[in-house]
């Protein structure tokens, strides 16, 4: 038996042996993406979300890689923050937290960058009413910790996208 | 992949030499080109187009994408020259101090998880102790000077410098013998595999006791004995007749216990005085930066040379304290000739960074490894639990008032939880004392600091140095004082405002404009002062308990004697590049930088080069304090460079780019100017910049860009970069200099120039210096950020949870270079003291993270729902308003501090809104539901 995943398009397949190892670790050990923080080790922090998407759900969801075992990935297609930028340009989310200057130290960014993405993802599948936006903002990266910043620039820079998107404006993510 | 580091594409320039036991160290800091402080890894992020404007972080792009590298991530296949295969190390920690390390037993690892090597204190040299750290940062001036010459003699008498007497604990306990303090290392475990230690790592985690045996035995060796005070301690006292300014350290020594006699029975039989007790405990708190400490390091053993791969706030320090130690008799790896440090970015810091013992303990590692790289990476368990905390503190004392609101004397008395290593407690102590005499007038002082050693885990330099636990003991005392008597809390402040002209509690003069009234007015006319009943009678309306607490904080920053070294360069294609010494935290420091170069040369830099520790050997200065002629000598400096904070970078940092960049202006791009423009010679009256180019100010002539600037420079060997030594000390050593653009006179004590190389400058020597009076070295601090916070919040009295409504903060921030920044900064400082005053609580003891067992799912940080959000006050809303002052008109473009002046009397003022919430003083920090609900219980 094997497990086997994709992470950013390439096509892993490993021995069940494996499977206690921590996706975070795989991805710094094995594959040297290293943009994937290590913060806190047992997910209460978030600096280490990727994205997963798990067949037939086309829905990612926002996962926490420092406590997600190999043998749980079976059959899926996991994002980091690698895949994010195209050719060295920010997507939408990046230049936002860019023109924010919404991190500092940036060791958190990358966590915020993957939930933040999957958050306004789901808005352009499912808008939700504009009233209940700031909550659902809080419920997507108001569990994210930052040690440097306060937060108010990462809800800044997301504000204006999430507002853009529940209302139907195109970006692409 | 990423790519790998291009480790050595900068020169390996001798950053300086220790004498040791053992011969002579060399020593090196270099950054990591490519994967360092600048653009980051093959990703180009210029500053934008308009001068002294930011459109973003300079590193922003690296960071937000994922490629910025911290320590954490290299391997050593990542570094050029080094073996492929490395090491793992993982230190055992001693879990009491109540009885002797007595052994390991690693029967109970399984066979995966064996240890390839394992290492305990009796495998050193007896003569290996600790090393006598060397605390520079903020030592007084004239104790850097006595502790030098400590040093010599005790050097002349043992032939090293590296056996102290005193402060010395194992870096290893001995076996046999009894822990200093719980976390002190008791083994080191060496893997040569990742699995095995990864195996080792899972056995243990939560309970490493299971391997390590305690019974009867020494010790514990070493001084000061526990609960003993690490010295120096601190004494200001002050009265019309004497105080420590301006006393010589000898005189004052001698006397001041006299004169603190005499200030107390004054005190004591006064009649008329109001007394108000002062009373405040503090919880020791973990800076919580995210990256957890790591690195890399291997011992080239075909150059005798150490190389290791860090993130640190003070890359000088650690590097000279692990060429102290391993320079020492006993060292592990006698035949050591060179350490190299490759400078990281750190991911976070906040102090916690900053003279951390991370760095000795990986060196340490690394001499038993066989010649085989090895890596030590904490885990955040093992972060908390040995990473340096600000420290627990109480404080107590009494406030001396006249009827008329004048303050006549505060008398204090401040214990700082100094844990096991000594580190910089001190000294925080020390300026904990300095700001316990707040934002006032205060005639008379009485104030006594100490830092003691105890079993708990090791505290050191953190956001404010003392600070937050002084301005919280001060602040709740005077709206106490403003309670009792019927006073009006602002008013009672605005009553003693120091000022212009006043002395602090040291006696040392305020030489800087503070605005304090202005920012008092400020903060009285704001609606969430001035209407705080009609906000406080609708929350009781629908049924919510609120308060409005008001506190000032005057953030002492900087040194009493700072040195700072920076280099501009004007590339072949008009480009520029900033070099310095300092490191980015994440603080800004790079941007700033980067920016403030803008008005003067036309353009921000294209990269900014920080924690470039090569440049101050460039200079061609010397900080020998040995040298009997000192500022006689042209080519003698007090200080080189020092560690890095926000706070040096506002101010100290940006005046040294910035009169660095007026060398090369004047001394290079203006002559070139005038060779195209065929006229005399030009002054920086004489030209304007102009939609990047530079134009004759109101005259004719052609517009000249950078670049064709650059190429006349180039061609007429005039200096293609100018490096620039600063010193502050009260006030900056000014000196003349000999350049092609004529005499010069700039707030630098050294200057060189760049003739195409970017690393053999051309020193010029310094004419006609003006040096700081020898007694402002007894001021112990000399420039100040002010800041006046207001805080609203609402109570649960069900649950005895708080939730902070809204925030003001007024704040002299002088001349701010890039507004995002500061208020980033600022809103950074506000989610740090939020989280100190009501969330973050750490025991002592093994009840707290010293046990092995603390993570964040423990120890609660401030999250965003904690945090106001909004960034202006909106009636009903939560926010964070942050009010700058204007720096006054024709003052010099430089900053202050920002974080640390922000975030230090938010504490008190959540404490003083919880008393006017409810009329219960919250004295004790964090304030936890729990205390809450048992402070309200009738």
């Amino acid at each position: 038996m094997t497990i086997r995943f994709t992470v950013n398009g390439v096509d892993f397949e490993l021995p069940d042996s494996r499977g206690q190892e921590t996706l975070l670790d795989f991805l710094h050990h094995e594959l040297n993406l290293t943009g994937t923080k290590l913060c806190c080790g047992i997910g209460v922090c978030r600096a280490c979300t990727v994205q997963v998407v798990k067949p037939p759900s086309p829905a990612p969801s926002p996962t926490i890689s420092c406590s997600t075992a190999l043998a749980t990935l079976d059959g899926t297609q996991v994002s980091t923050i690698e895949s994010v930028a195209r050719g060295g340009r920010p997507d939408p989310v990046q230049q936002a937290f860019l023109d924010q200057f919404a991190f500092q130290c940036g060791y958190c960014a990358p966590g915020f960058v993957m939930a933040a993405r999957m958050f306004l993802s789901g808005l352009q599948a499912q808008p939700v009413p504009p009233d209940q936006l700031e909550a659902a903002m809080m419920e997507a990266i108001g569990s994210h910790i930052c040690r440097c910043t306060g937060y108010v620039r990462y809800f800044e820079a997301l504000r204006s996208l999430a507002e853009a998107v529940n209302a139907g404006e195109a970006i692409e993510l | 992949m990423a790519p790998p580091p291009v480790s050595n594409a900068a020169p390996m320039t001798r950053r300086g030499f220790l004498k040791t036991a053992s011969g002579i160290i060399g020593l090196s800091v270099l950054g990591l080109p490519g994967r360092g402080q600048g653009a980051g890894a093959g990703v180009s992020t210029p500053l934008g187009p308009v001068p002294g404007v930011a459109a973003q972080r300079i590193e922003g792009l690296a960071k937000v994408t994922g490629q910025k590298i911290y320590a954490r991530d290299f391997r050593a296949g990542d570094m050029a020259g080094w073996p492929d295969h490395q090491w793992h190390a993982l230190y055992l920690r001693a879990r009491t101090t109540q009885e002797a390390f007595l052994g390991l037993d690693l029967a109970p690892l399984p066979p995966e998880a064996a240890p390839t090597r394992v290492i305990l204190g009796s495998d050193l040299d007896p003569r290996l102790f600790d090393a006598p750290v060397q605390f520079e940062r903020d030592l007084h001036v004239d104790d850097l000077l006595s502790a030098k010459a400590a040093e010599q003699e005790k050097a002349a008498k043992d032939g090293s410098f590296n056996l102290p007497d005193g402060l010395s604990f194992d870096l290893l306990v001995m076996p046999g013998t009894t822990p200093n303090f719980l976390g002190q290392a008791v083994a080191l475990l060496l893997f040569d595999s990742l699995a095995a230690y990864r195996a080792a790592r899972r056995f243990l985690a939560g309970d490493d006791g299971i391997v390590q045996h305690y019974g009867p035995g020494e010790g514990p060796d070493g001084t000061p004995l526990p609960d003993h005070p690490f010295d120096p301690r601190t004494l200001y006292v002050k009265d019309p007749g004497f105080d420590y300014a301006g006393t010589d350290a000898e005189t004052y020594a001698r006397e001041a216990p006299g004169v603190q006699a005499r200030i107390r029975k004054a005190l004591d039989e006064a009649t008329g005085l109001i007394r108000q007790p002062i009373r405040a405990e503090m919880r020791a708190m973990d800076p919580m930066f995210m990256e957890p400490e790591a690195g890399l390091a291997w011992i080239d053993p075909a150059r005798r040379e150490m190389q290791l791969v860090l993130g640190t706030q003070s890359p000088d320090g650690d590097l000279r304290n692990i060429a102290s130690m391993f320079g020492s008799a006993g060292s592990p790896v006698p035949e050591l000739s060179h350490v190299t440090l490759h400078s990281c970015y750190p991911g976070g810091g906040f102090g916690g960074r900053d003279s951390s013992p991370f760095s000795l303990m990986l060196a340490l590692a690394v001499a038993f490894a066989d010649g085989n790289p090895v890596r030590l990476a904490y885990d955040r368990f093992e972060q908390f639990r040995v990473g340096l905390k600000r420290h627990a503190t109480t404080a107590e004392g009494t406030l001396y008032a006249h009827d008329d609101m004048r303050l006549e004397a505060v008398q204090l008395s401040m214990s700082f939880d100094g844990g096991g290593r000594r580190n910089l407690s001190p000294y925080v102590a020390s300026l904990g004392a300095l700001c316990a005499g707040g934002s006032y007038r205060l005639p008379v002082a009485d104030i006594h600091a100490e830092a003691l050693h105890t079993e708990n885990i090791s505290g050191g330099s953190q956001r404010g140095f003392g600070g937050p636990q002084a301005y919280f003991a001060i602040e709740t005392a005077l709206d106490d004082l403003a309670a009792a008597q019927g006073w009006d809390p602002m008013a009672l402040r605005r009553a003693n405002l120091i000022a212009e002209g006043d002395t602090t509690v040291t006696g040392g003069p305020i030489e800087q404009s503070l605005s304090l009234p202005e920012m008092l007015d400020i903060a009285a006319a704001h609606p969430l002062w001035a209407e705080r009943a009609e906000i406080r009678a609708a929350h009781e309306a629908e049924g919510r308990t609120y308060g409005t607490g008001l506190a000032m904080s005057l953030q002492a920053y900087g040194t009493s004697g700072d040195g700072m070294v920076a280099a501009v360069h004007l590339e072949r294609d008009g480009t520029l590049t900033v070099q310095s010494d300092a490191v980015d935290m994440g603080n800004g420091s790079a941007t700033t930088l980067g920016v403030t170069i803008g008005p003067i040369l036309g353009a921000n830099a294209t990269r900014v080069e920080m924690g470039g520790y090569t440049l101050f050997p460039q200079t061609g200065l010397s900080d020998d304090s040995d040298n009997p002629d000192r500022w006689d000598d042209p080519m003698w400096t007090q200080k080189g460079t020092g560690s890095s904070s926000a706070c040096l970078t506002g101010l100290h940092q940006v005046n040294t780019v910035q009169q660095t960049a007026q060398a090369l202006l004047r001394g290079s791009l203006l002559v070139a100017a005038a060779r195209l423009w065929g006229g005399g010679p030009l002054s920086p009256e004489d030209v304007v910049w102009d939609a990047g180019a530079l134009r004759p100010a109101g005259g004719i002539g052609a517009p000249l860009t950078l670049a064709a600037l650059a190429e006349v420079v180039h061609e007429m060997g005039l200096p293609t970069g100018a490096l620039g030594h600063a010193y502050f000390q009260n006030v900056w050593v000014e000196a003349d200099f000999d350049t092609p653009g004529g005499a010069l006179r700039l707030q630098l004590d050294g200057l060189a120039y760049y003739h195409g190389s970017k690393t053999a400058p051309q020193p010029i020597p310094r004419r006609d210096g003006s040096y700081p009076a020898p007694e402002t070295a007894r001021y112990s601090r000399y420039v100040w950020a002010p800041c006046v916070n207001v805080v609203g919040l609402t109570l649960d009295r069900a649950s005895g949870r708080v939730q902070v409504e809204n925030v003001l903060s007024v704040l002299n921030a002088g001349h701010i270079h890039v507004p995002e920044l500061v208020s980033g900064q600022s809103q950074g400082g506000v989610a740090m003291a939020i989280s100190y005053s009501l969330l973050e609580d750490m025991p002592p003891g093994m009840e707290g993270p010293a046990d092995g067992r603390w993570n964040l799912n423990r120890y609660h940080v401030a999250r965003a729902g904690d945090v106001p959000l909004g960034d202006r006050y909106v009636p009903g809303a939560r926010a964070q308003e942050l009010i700058t002052l204007p720096p006054p008109p024709d003052s010099p473009r430089v900053g202050r501090g920002i974080a640390e002046a922000v975030m230090c009397s938010i504490p008190p003022a959540i404490s003083n809104a919880l008393r006017d919430a409810t009329g219960v003083r919250f004295a004790s920090l964090p304030m936890t539901p729990d205390k809450i609900l048992g402070g309200l219980a009738p």
